[in-house]
């Protein structure tokens, strides 16, 4: 996998991990950070293919 | 075409390009050179050298805080993006969704608009703009959230059209992987736009409340406190990346850990982000003891990307110069260009970010918030970080492209050489003031600290202290935006091309022992652990116990 997309998708799991983590552990029950972090999660991802989807259009 | 540096690149970008950068840099300049004059303002007052009626004191409060901390940050930022990620990014500098980027920008100067009027006709709100201080007067209200909401949706145009030319870049290159320089514009844009959708996620209720259409936000403080973690980390990272940038151009030479290393450490800024966010929760009653604990652990990781980032481009400097042949402990210091203002801008950024963090590991102690937050301890620290260490670094990289953009170098290079010593100077005394004064409850957000004659006489003197800190500080950064205004109106002389640097070869410069930037940054955990150690003693010895509302 190219560098670039591998390191975008690190991100993306690390996000969704800590924004399942807000929304589902209820000792942390934060919405509003599961929210955020879970909306970052998806830019990164979205990023991620469209990196992706680039080198493969080349 | 191997790049060739920042500058050529630029000045090789279609005019229109170059015109969108150089709005948005008059845009970011005419922000700060408002935000410091109302930041002024408020610190005469604060000596008693300035009077205005209460509701108009916080309406420069909220001016200040506004304009500077926000509109000419993110200003800024956009336009120091675009240009990275259009001269790194591409053979042939161009954007990319360059129709977006436009609306992104014009959105982000009605949005700016809006919330100074909105600030001026209506309720001042302060910068986090909490709905319950608004129930009088919603429709100024609406109109300071609709300027929030602006500034999000401008700035996601921007970074949409930043990513979009990294990638065309790649496209073009074949699917070759980014510079690091390129890579840490995308990550850097991809944390913009998260930020959008935290200032989407704080604001949005708030203004659908103030239209009429939903309830009172019950958790307002919840999503500041989720955008305000966002808000301190974005302008580092960019920062770091701009340093990273402007020495590539210093000297040549890029990491001499390679691209990949470098692009690891942006990616840190990025993995970093949001679980280090858990301090700001501290000062909230229902948070349970193990997420405490957890948010304090967590939260010494907070400066770990910066650290990292900083080693590397002290290591690679020095490396370089010391195999070029610079001699002496601090010898491979002169291989920077001490005629350009840029270097002496990033050399005040440097330290100021070495004050801040010390100051900032203090305050992030869970012991330690609740006694600290509401106190003027939090204004100083941040104005280490946010005019020493950010603003001097955006007004350095702007010093450094004004000519690729105009053909001219800014005028009255001397003053702008000499500025940023000025401004920290001034910062000194105004940060060391306010942290002394935090330290004995000077509170922050008040006009007037002397409570008619009843306030400790320490507050006095150090009211006194901020207020000459404060006003030399906005003077000195008020100088070097106008100064930078009027190179981008193309007065100053004809620019004269940037000499070419050949760097030393990676493989000699590893070869050369660089001991400088760990040294510091072993100096800096040694004043980390003395502050910190300082501040618990401290409060040990208050015959009191506090609790505040958060920062």
């Amino acid at each position: 996998m190219d560098e670039d997309v591998a390191a975008l998708a690190l991100v993306f799991a690390i996000w969704a991990l800590l924004a399942a983590a807000y929304a589902l552990v209820p000792m942390l029950s934060m919405p509003d950070a599961a929210r955020v972090w879970g909306a970052g999660a998806a830019v990164f991802l979205a990023l991620a293919v469209w990196v992706a989807r680039s080198r493969r259009r080349r | 075409m191997a790049f060739d540096g920042l500058v050529p690149a630029l000045a090789r970008a279609p005019a229109r390009d170059k015109a969108l950068l150089g709005s948005l840099l008059a845009a970011a300049l005419a922000a700060l050179a408002f935000g410091v004059v109302a930041g002024a303002w408020v610190a005469l007052t604060r000596a008693g050298a300035a009077a205005p009626a209460p509701e108009n004191g916080y309406r420069l409060l909220t001016s200040h805080g506004t304009a500077a901390f926000f509109f000419w940050l993110y200003f800024a930022q956009g336009a120091l993006l675009l240009a990275l990620a259009m001269a790194h990014g591409r053979e042939r500098p161009a954007l990319a969704l360059r129709p977006l980027a436009w609306l992104g920008g014009a959105l982000m100067l009605a949005g700016f608009a809006a919330t100074q009027a909105a600030t001026w006709i209506g309720t001042p709100l302060l910068y986090d703009a909490e709905p319950d201080l608004a129930a009088e007067n919603r429709a100024s209200a609406l109109l300071f959230y609709a300027g929030y909401l602006g500034l999000a949706l401008g700035l996601a145009g921007v970074a949409l059209s930043a990513i979009a030319t990294a990638v065309a870049g790649k496209r073009e290159r074949g699917g070759a992987p980014w510079s690091a320089v390129t890579f840490g514009a995308v990550a850097w844009a991809g944390l913009i736009l998260v930020s959008a959708v935290a200032v989407v996620n704080a604001f949005l209720p708030a203004a659908l409340w103030a239209a009429g259409a939903g309830p009172l936000p019950a958790d307002h403080s919840t999503g500041w406190h989720i955008l305000f973690h966002n808000l301190q980390y974005l302008p580092l990272m960019g920062t770091v990346l701009v340093w990273y940038a402007l020495v590539r151009d210093f000297t040549g030479g890029g990491s001499v850990f390679g691209e990949r290393f470098s692009k690891i450490v942006f990616a840190l800024y990025l993995v970093f982000v949001p679980p280090t966010s858990l301090y700001h929760m501290f000062l909230e009653p229902g948070l349970a003891p193990l997420v405490r604990a957890l948010g304090s652990v967590l939260s010494l990781f907070v400066g770990v990307p910066t650290i990292a980032a900083f080693l590397v481009i002290v290591i690679s400097l020095e490396a370089r110069a010391r195999a070029a042949g610079r001699r002496g402990a601090f010898g491979w210091l002169r291989a920077l260009p001490w005629g350009q203002p840029a270097a002496d801008a990033l050399l005040i950024a440097v330290l100021s970010l070495a004050l801040g963090g010390t100051f900032s590991f203090v305050l992030i102690q869970e012991k330690l918030a609740g006694l600290l937050s509401d106190t003027f301890f939090v204004p100083a620290y941040f104005h280490f970080l946010t005019v020493g260490t950010v603003s001097l670094t955006l007004l350095g990289g702007i010093a450094h492209i004004v000519p690729s953009l105009t053909g001219r170098a800014p005028p009255l290079r001397r003053l702008l050489r000499a500025l940023p010593y000025a401004i920290g100077a001034a910062l000194l005394v105004f940060a060391f003031a306010g942290v002394a004064g935090g330290l004995a409850g000077l509170p922050r957000r008040v006009l007037d600290a002397g409570y008619d004659g009843l306030a400790p006489a320490a507050w006095r003197a150090v009211s006194a202290a901020l207020g000459i800190g404060g006003a030399a500080m906005a003077a000195g950064v008020l100088a070097y935006a106008l100064a930078l205004l009027a190179g981008l109106a193309r007065f100053g002389a004809a620019a004269a091309p940037a000499p070419a640097r050949e760097a030393a070869p990676d493989a000699a410069a590893i070869r050369h022992s660089a001991w400088s930037a760990p040294a510091s940054v072993a100096v800096l955990m040694l004043a980390i652990y003395a502050a910190t150690a300082f501040a618990f003693d401290l409060m040990r010895a208050l015959p009191v116990q506090a609790s505040g509302s958060g920062h």
